[in-house]
């Protein structure tokens, strides 16, 4: 059966290097038929327990290994993969003869075994806010004020900018030079354009002194900045103060990105690739720390206009009511209980004022568990938990859009419309039609190629062209989905979403504003041709073959890796004769590198003509660059499959004509949704097949995940575990 | 403006608004701040992680570069060793340990292990467990900081600490962020000021708030039983603790603890360089100080400094002055540890690799002596203190997690003395990391698969 097969697969991809590492590892003892010892003669559990439930979990329910409890190829192929391939340290530990066979039939007895019939639900959870979701929601909340600036100019953040006229003067160069930086003549370069110089840099907060310095020797007070002070030399310094723009100004205007800036980033499990892993996202101290206090800045910045949250004309106590029952139904995504509408309303109505004592409820609705977890937990349905409309709302909404629930959808949840199937499909088909699920799609695409850290790289390129390059790639994935496209062209399009700046990265006439460009021939394969990813998957000095090559296995056919073996040597030396290409020869001369490297060095240099920056080359060190490979068991190791390619876009071609990354891309897509590992193959088959089945139509997988009913249902994690004393 | 009038001036924003006025400083001085713990109990802890291995035994069988020896009633420190030369009185020598058989060959699943001693990290690190118990009633129960740990998303499997079972805690990057958090974001009166009505006010805001969010926690609590419930427990924790910093408590008058008063952080990386490679020293420098601020003030017992993480890309060839500087040649942290089968000398990886790791045993010696130079009590903060050295793997080639390079530095408050060479004979890791619980005063049978008790010879 499939699963059965799926899940051999994976026993397959570890098997080579393994195998390298216990020296050829020879199968059961030589001469001993298997059985000969018996299966009882072992102890199954024990064995389990010791060899294979750290991975596979107590239960057989999986955790850094698969779930084992969907095995349906039957107990000869279970026996036969355990021989082969496990444990995962050490095979040998555990051959036919006895051992596999006793852990087989433990294995197949284990309670809750289910075939893909009948596939495990999701876990009731409570997810946590990102700091994305946080800064949208935030934003939206506040949208009754007419919108608060989401960010602003911050010189302790953005910059101070330096600018210098030359008036014509020819000039070799201009520098800053100052307190902030040591009075250094040729540290901080100007940039001329047009006869104008200019510097951007973030100086720290504090009153600084400088000059500028002309052709390295001229030093000058700053004709544009008329706060000066005696330089001790009979001169003039140029006078700078910088202040941070503050969060908390009563009055003021607060920066919703700058409330999230200090929270902790989110930790991501292994093979997860997006920052909203629900299990690991939990409130330390220093998150309620600042949790509690970004709260206050709201509330402080929004100052004595939070009466225009809630508009009301009554007396204080029927108006702080109703303020903590219409705002509060928009922070907890759900009507407040009585006692909740109780504890808030005290705080509503505890200061001196309506507007103080506004802020304070505002201040604690955003900092309750309540606002910063959204539920999915459900009620009691036909023995699971089904999310209630409420827990609709905000999973369409977050998981859609990225951000809270309107009141228009809240309405709609009041009003029993995410009761049934229909009901959520429309609204589903209704936030897709909006502008934030493109939005939202790019942030899922950028998180899933993994170009999001774009920015902290340090290399050549210019930062602005950077940020450009991961947003063409966010851009064209949604283009993609939302503009009628289909699955294979994220791998094999003729063209992209590009701007000026990205345009002449690629040698290519600017459409101006964004806009669909088309693509020379060499760079016709969708993302794969995308410098964001070029850039990302490489070192500071040198493409690497590597990295693209896992990249693709990992987010693109969803096949992981076991970490490099011991003996793994490090990156070969550049060497200015030869190519890449040639100094990774040894992963191929070398048998035992060649037993994993075969599956992923050739994907690597698929990509060679696009080197550390994403630009195209043809040669390298004066060598022709051989772009041509095999892409190897495409759908799993041990498919045995060889599918040749001559050039990126081929690779492309080949990747798009498989199963493995349409199925990796509607898995992805479901853990996105979901916040989760599926911990069980069998949680996406359905999908997966259905997707393959509409021609990888992106816009119907995004109805699939979040509109079937299956969506909703979830397990509490343990057999029989009822939590709820509700 | 320097950063101390930047505090003076800010201090109670984080928490309590713009509107705060002089009387207060930050949640400083909680406790009289440098008297001594009980004698023969360690009061604090201190990990210095660092990424990637050392130059132990190389994958052809050379003896370990690594490991300090017993040598005539002295200690012959190895050449990675070098700069811990003169104060090896301070250290403990721990040779010989063992993470275990599984997830050999791998740095993430010694980064897992490596506090936890579970495969996987599945189980509640060494470091949480003491913030919880010994810690319990700091304004910080535990104080995280790094230098470039969270980089390029860095997934939770380059995380040391953990919080709870499979759960990694993720460290702060920032000196200026920890700095605020740390000393701008609590309430504590001094005698002899009067009362502000405004702070009053805001603190008491502040309180009824927390309140709220407490009870809305404890009915979530009681509503979902046994689900989430180990996330809502931490959130109560965590709501505790903030609970407690905002009480507030009598500072000591400032002339016990001038730095805990008016504290200033040395730092100036401009925010735009943060990620730069060559920054690295100045950030771990300013997380140091900070961290031994922290723990002199009073704020925090349990600590854990972690350098960049596991398989790390950091270009340590830029770092200026360093011995490994070489503004021509970019050499990352994990492309050197992969040295090679042997240890080759004519090779530039592994002699590369060496400067590397003599570079993290300098910055190790500097926190120790930080600690040296604060008195504490009878003596002096690294007498009452633990600091534990450590990195995932041993030999950063072979990835072993055989012969675990450990360096227990402090006396422990009399309870760990120091000079010595410990061979430990490939006992389990946790068997150390139970010593260090017992010497803090939480006495443990073993820590984590495999540990079954306290590591003889290490405690007197």
């Amino acid at each position: 059966m499939a699963e059965g097969l799926r899940l051999s697969r994976i026993g397959a991809l570890v098997a080579p290097w393994i195998v390298a590492c216990a020296g050829g590892g020879s199968p059961a003892g030589p001469g001993l038929p298997p059985g000969s010892e018996g299966p009882e003669s072992w102890d199954g559990a024990a064995v389990y327990a010791e060899q294979c439930a750290s991975c596979h979990g107590d239960a057989g329910e999986g955790g850094l290994g698969p779930a084992v409890y969907s095995w349906a190829d039957g107990r000869d192929a279970l026996v036969a993969n355990i021989d082969e391939t496990m444990p995962y340290v050490d095979p040998s530990e555990c051959r036919t003869g006895g051992c596999a066979e006793a852990v087989a039939d433990y294995v197949l007895g284990l309670d809750g075994v289910v075939l893909c019939d009948d596939p495990p639900l999701p876990a009731r959870r409570l997810r946590l806010l990102t700091r994305r979701e946080y800064a949208a929601t935030v934003r939206d909340l506040l949208a009754p004020l007419g919108g608060m600036r989401e960010t602003g100019p911050d010189p302790c953040t953005d910059g101070t900018t330096f600018t210098y006229d030359a008036g014509g003067r020819s000039l070799g160069s201009v520098h800053v030079a100052g307190s902030f930086n040591g009075w250094d003549p040729a540290a901080w370069p100007m940039r001329a354009e047009g006869g104008v110089w200019t510097l951007t840099r973030v100086v720290p907060e504090g009153r600084h002194e400088y000059k500028l310095v002309l052709d390295g020797g001229e030093w000058i007070t700053d004709p544009a900045n008329p706060e000066t002070a005696p330089d001790g030399f009979g001169g003039a310094n140029s006078v700078l103060e910088v202040a941070c723009a503050g969060g908390g100004e009563p009055g003021g205007a607060v920066a919703i990105a700058d409330l999230t800036r200090a929270m902790p980033v989110e930790t991501r499990p292994e093979a997860f690739p997006f920052d909203n892993a629900a299990d690991p996202a939990v409130v330390t101290s220093v998150h309620a720390q600042e949790y509690l206090s970004a709260a206050k800045r709201v509330a402080d910045a929004v100052g004595a206009r939070v009466v225009e949250l809630v508009p009301c004309e009554g007396d204080d106590a029927g108006c702080a009511e109703q303020f903590v029952r219409t705002f509060g139904r928009r922070a907890f995504r759900r009507p407040l209980t009585d006692e909740e509408r109780a504890r808030y309303g005290a705080l509503a109505t505890g200061e001196a004022s309506r507007a103080e004592g506004w802020q304070v409820a505002l201040h604690g609705l955003l900092a309750s568990p309540h606002f910063l977890y959204r539920s999915e937990v459900g009620e009691a349905h036909e023995g699971a938990f089904r999310l209630t409309g409420w827990e609709m709302a905000a999973a369409l909404s977050y998981g859609l859009l990225g951000t809270t629930p309107g009141d228009a959808l809240l309405d709609a949840a009041a009003a029993g419309e995410l009761d049934d199937a229909e009901g959520v499909g429309r609204w589903v088909d209704r936030l897709l039609a909006n502008e934030g699920a493109r939005e939202q799609l790019g942030v899922f695409a950028r998180q899933w190629l993994g170009v999001e850290g774009l920015g902290e790289l340090t290399r050549g390129l210019d930062p602005a062209l950077r940020a450009d390059l991961v947003e063409e790639t966010e851009r064209f994935v949604a283009e993609v989905a939302f503009g009628g496209g289909r699955f294979r062209d994220l791998l094999t399009a003729d063209w992209t979403v590009a701007n000026d700046r990205v345009a002449a990265h690629y040698g290519l006439e600017g459409p101006g504003d964004w806009g669909r460009v088309t693509l020379p021939e060499e760079r016709r394969a969708g993302v794969l041709g995308h410098a964001s990813l070029h850039v990302r998957y490489a070192h500071s000095d040198q493409s690497s073959p590597i990295q693209r090559g896992t990249f693709l296995r990992r987010r693109l056919l969803c096949q992981d890796f076991p970490p490099p073996p011991p003996e793994a040597g490090g990156v070969p030396d550049v060497d200015p004769t030869a190519t890449t290409r040639e100094r990774f020869r040894q992963h191929t001369e070398n048998p035992r590198c060649y037993s994993c490297h075969q599956y992923i060095d050739d994907l690597g240099f698929g990509f060679e003509r696009f080197d550390q920056d994403g630009r195209y080359r043809d040669v390298e060190n004066g060598q022709p660059i051989d772009p041509s490979g095999v892409l190897r068991d495409v759908e799993g190791f041990g498919t045995d499959t060889e599918a040749p390619f001559a050039s990126l876009p081929e690779l492309g071609a080949r990747l798009a004509e498989s199963e493995a990354a349409p199925d990796c891309f509607a898995r992805q897509v479901w853990r996105f949704a979901h916040g989760a590992l599926e911990s069980d193959a069998c949680m996406v088959r359905e999908l997966e097949e259905r997707f393959r089945a509409s021609e990888g139509d992106i816009g119907a997988l995004l109805r699939e995940v979040y509109a079937s009913e299956r969506f909703r249902l979830r397990q509490t994690p343990g057999a029989g575990e009822t939590g709820e004393s509700e | 403006m320097s950063q101390r009038d930047r505090g003076r001036r800010t201090f109670l924003r984080a928490l309590l608004g713009g509107a705060a006025a002089a009387p207060f400083a930050g949640a400083l001085g909680h406790r009289p701040a440098l008297a001594a713990g009980p004698s023969g109990r360690a009061k604090r802890l201190i990990v210095f992680y660092f990424p990637d291995g050392v130059a132990g035994r190389s994958q052809d069988g050379e003896g370990s570069l690594w490991e300090a020896r017993s040598e005539g009633g002295g200690i012959r420190l190895s050449e990675q060793l070098q700069p811990l030369a003169g104060i090896e009185d301070r250290c403990v020598f721990v040779n010989g340990m063992s993470m275990g058989r599984a997830d050999e060959g791998s740095h993430p699943g010694g980064a897992k292990k490596l506090l936890t001693n579970k495969d996987g990290g599945f189980g509640m690190s060494v470091d949480q467990f003491l913030a919880s118990t010994v810690g319990g009633g700091s304004p910080f129960r535990h104080l995280y900081l790094g230098a470039m740990a969270t980089l390029n998303g860095a997934s939770g499997d380059k995380f040391v600490s953990y919080p709870s079972a499979g759960v990694t805690a993720a460290p702060e990057d920032d000196p200026r962020r920890a700095f605020g958090r740390l000393f701008e974001g609590g309430v504590t009166v001094r005698p002899g000021d009067g009362p502000d009505p405004e702070a009053e006010a805001a603190r008491r805001r502040t309180r009824s708030v927390l309140d709220a969010s407490l009870a809305d926690l404890n009915a979530l609590r009681a509503r979902l039983g046994t689900l989430e419930k180990s996330k809502l427990d931490l959130h109560l924790e965590s709501l505790r603790e903030v609970e407690r910093r905002i009480a507030g408590v009598e500072m000591p008058p400032p002339a016990e603890a001038p730095s805990c008063d008016d504290p200033t952080l040395a730092y100036d990386v401009p925010e735009e360089q943060r990620f730069e490679p060559g920054m690295f020293p100045a950030i771990l420098r300013a997380q140091t100080d900070l961290m031994v601020t922290a723990m002199a003030c009073g704020l925090t017992q349990v600590g854990v400094l972690q350098g960049s993480h596991h398989t790390s890309e950091l270009i340590m060839s830029r770092f200026m002055g360093a011995e490994m500087y070489d503004p021509g040649f970019d050499m990352r942290s994990h492309q050197a540890s992969h040295y090679g089968a042997r240890h080759d000398r004519s090779n530039r990886l592994f002699v590369d690799f060496l400067a590397q790791r003599r570079w993290w045993v300098s910055q190790f010696r500097y926190l120790l002596e930080e600690l040296e130079a604060r008195p504490e009590g009878d003596g002096t903060m690294l007498d009452h203190s633990l600091v534990l050295f450590c990195t995932e793997v041993s030999d950063g080639n072979t990835h072993s997690h055989q012969d675990m390079p450990f360096i227990l530095a402090g006396g422990g408050g009399g309870c760990v003395s120091g000079g010595r060479v410990l061979e430990t004979g490939g006992r389990r890791h946790g068997d150390l990391l139970a010593a260090i619980c017992t010497a803090m005063g939480e006495p443990v049978g073993g820590w984590g698969d495999g540990s079954g008790e306290v590591l003889p010879g290490l405690l007197s």
